[in-house]
């Protein structure tokens, strides 16, 4: 087993595997993916629930024309929300009756008819649509009558007095559904990129107050050390957000909002790919804050800087307006929150993708040759815990 | 053959270790001796390559030392360290695969580290619940688990209880034949016993250098005589031809030559009856005492 040629080229593939394989045996791990699975899937299923649940009421009538009136709100209700709604008529003998059938809650609502037009009792609320539907089935009801009565031909009377709606986007209804998506996108990369990037900052400090890492040190080069541990993580950052990309997407599929899963499906693989790029970009830095730190309360100030990348492109990702927006969704960090959701909305061109796939390119570069310049010269220093200003000072061992 | 040519280290104005040489041969055990201080650690970490040195290389069979050869050599560090919440064998299989091994053969040389180091059933135990005792002689399994070409040890008797000092030293001398192996100590009885090569070490220069019989006998020879009958031996002092160094009572310590030493015995025995008449060989301890003052 003495030392083979290749064995230095790959110690950062046995420095990658211990991570994961720590990692995937670590409850704390476990639990925080598993966390994040159920809140999707509950998420989604709440959102399913909610916003496309056929309604169903019960309106009180006391006379024919109420139960005609009722019939003609069921229809206003369909063609409004596109579902199955039911408006029920529930015959009942007087004005009194429909009081304590309301206040009983036996039925939603009850129409009974008044001096010079009609009254829509509740007990304590209305819903609104219900009592809209209901009043435009008593007017064109009622007008339809009057029109007969008068002798009035109503059709030619409301004729071209129609106003219909055409939306151009096609995806213009999933607007809703699409906002929350790029909320999500944004918030996950937060909290995924923060969580993974203290996860190697905690790593690297263990390994110097174990003091395990002046083995390592002599075992194999520094430079593996630290990709072994940005590859290592990256992966498990990777297969978490792909596990929950595709939970996403079959839970939409499943629920029967698989329509909106092509216009995200391509903002989703563009998140998978900036994502790797912007964790990448922030990777070396984590190790920093680990090399820089003796033990795990020095990270607090250490990983400092890390936070502050985050959490600074989060707010403008939240805050900012669009024309700002559109020019931060092109840098690096900002890029990985803002841009999916833009690609999600139509928004965003491919140049402004492609601008942004190479600036984060560049940044992570740049960054990596910065950070494995401070972890080689700060992982040895085991006395004290050294600032970002120090280590840039520090002679190279 | 490792060899440390004209090593020096300085950490701003400190000079730790000052244009030091000496040779670690293989299949030899070399002690590395030295006060807090000394420089024993730093020169171990140049060595090693955790450290740079400031002037001075080494060397492997005359020729600079090959990054991928000094990577492969077995490290015990003064400040040990393992992972504390892995298994014993599977963070000994990590520094087998480190060291570019397959898995299957560290596992296999793990058992059979562990099991000379009577921890086989302790194999699957997250290493934090093992004893100091016990963690210790992990450690020293992660320095051999990959058959190193030579082995730097950094007081790896230090916290070993005598049975395990034994079982380490066992260890170390069934050690190939052409593994150099050098290792500090602060326990000169047991680098006595241990080392075949001596480098003693005092303010990053070295003081003495050699095998700890030979530096023994090195300088001028001392006897011890003895008189009969209680008579006095002060009156040695005055004898030409020897340097006395002690009396007291019938006993007297000085320095002769060898070659002197039966004429100077005859001259004695013609004034008073000699009890005894030997050659003193000084301790360890006592050369180290001597060399770092």
């Amino acid at each position: 087993m003495r030392t083979r040629g290749d064995s230095r080229e790959s110690a950062w593939k046995v420095i990658a595997g211990r991570e994961i394989n720590v990692r995937i045996r670590d409850k704390a791990y476990l639990g925080a993916t598993a966390f994040l699975l159920v809140a999707l899937i509950v998420g989604i299923v709440l959102s399913s629930v909610l916003g496309g649940r056929p309604e169903s009421f019960r309106l009180g009538v006391v006379d024919d024309a109420g139960a005609h009136i009722a019939e003609s709100a069921q229809e206003v209700l369909r063609s409004q929300s596109d579902t199955e709604d039911v408006v029920e008529a529930v015959d009942l003998d007087s004005v009194d009756d429909a009081e304590g059938a309301v206040t009983g809650e036996s039925v939603d609502a009850a129409l009974v008819p008044v001096q010079g037009g009609y009254e829509l009792l509740g007990d304590r609320e209305l819903d609104s649509s219900l009592s809209s539907a209901v009043a435009t089935a008593v007017a064109s009801t009622v007008t339809a009558a009057n029109a007969e009565d008068e002798g009035v031909d109503l059709a030619s009377l409301s004729q071209g007095a129609t106003v219909d709606e055409r939306l151009l986007d096609e995806d213009a209804e999933d607007a809703g559904l699409k906002d929350a998506v790029a909320f999500g996108f944004a918030i996950l990369f937060l909290f995924t990129a923060l969580g993974f990037g203290m996860t190697i900052a905690q790593s690297v400090v263990q390994e110097k107050e174990s003091r395990v890492v002046e083995i390592l040190a002599a075992a194999v080069p520094v430079r593996q050390m630290l990709w072994g541990k940005i590859i290592g993580n990256t992966l498990l950052a990777l297969i978490q957000i792909v596990l929950l990309v595709l939970v996403g997407a079959v839970g939409l599929a499943v629920t029967g909002r698989g329509d909106v899963l092509g216009g995200l499906g391509l903002a989703a693989l563009w998140y998978v790919l900036l994502f790797v790029l912007g964790f990448l970009a922030l990777a070396s830095l984590w190790t920093v804050a680990g090399s820089l730190a003796t033990s795990q309360e020095d990270l607090q100030s250490t990983t400092l800087p890390g936070q502050v990348l985050l959490f600074g492109p989060y707010f403008v990702a939240v805050f900012a307006g669009d024309s700002v927006q559109e020019v931060v969704s092109m840098l690096p960090i900002v890029s990985t929150m803002i841009m999916p959701g833009r690609i999600a909305q139509g928004e965003a061109p491919l140049w402004q993708i492609a601008v942004a796939v190479l600036a984060t390119v560049i940044a992570a570069l740049l960054l990596i040759r910065l950070g494995a310049r401070l972890y080689e010269r700060t992982l040895l220093q085991t006395s004290r815990r050294l600032t970002y200003r120090e280590a840039l000072r520090l002679p190279p061992e | 053959m490792l060899s440390v040519k004209n090593l020096t280290r300085r950490f701003g104005d400190i000079v730790a270790v000052d244009d030091i040489s000496f040779d670690v041969v293989p299949g030899r055990l070399t002690g590395f001796v030295g006060g807090n201080g000394a420089g024993k650690t730093t020169t171990m970490r140049i060595i090693v390559g955790v450290l740079a040195a400031s002037d001075g290389e080494v060397l492997w069979d005359g020729a600079p030392l090959r990054e991928d050869l000094r990577r492969s050599f077995g490290y015990m560090p003064e400040e040990r360290g393992l992972y504390p919440k892995m298994r014993v064998v599977d963070q000994l299989v990590f520094f087998a695969q480190l060291h570019g091994g397959s898995a299957a053969d560290g596992r296999r040389r793990a058992h059979e580290l562990l099991e000379r180091f009577g921890l086989e059933d302790r194999s699957s135990h997250v290493l934090q619940t093992l004893s100091l005792g016990n963690q210790q002689r992990v450690q020293i399994a992660a320095a051999l688990i990959h058959r190193p070409p030579a082995l730097i040890l950094d007081e790896p008797f230090s916290g070993l209880d005598p049975m395990a000092v034994d079982s380490m030293a066992g260890l170390l001398g069934e050690v190939d034949a052409d593994v150099p192996i050098l290792f500090s100590s602060h326990q000169l009885d047991l680098v006595e016993r241990l080392c075949d090569d001596l480098v003693i070490l005092a303010e990053g220069e070295i003081a003495a250098h050699g095998a700890p019989d030979e530096m023994r006998r090195r300088g001028p020879s001392r006897y011890r005589v003895v008189l009969a009958d209680d008579a006095e031996a002060g009156w040695l002092r005055q004898e030409r031809g020897l340097v006395v160094t002690d009396v007291a009572g019938a006993t007297a310590l000085f320095e002769v030559d060898d070659a002197d030493a039966p004429a100077l015995l005859r001259r004695i025995s013609d004034r008073a009856p000699v009890q005894e008449f030997s050659r003193v060989v000084p301790r360890l301890s006592e050369v180290y005492a001597e060399v770092v003052a």
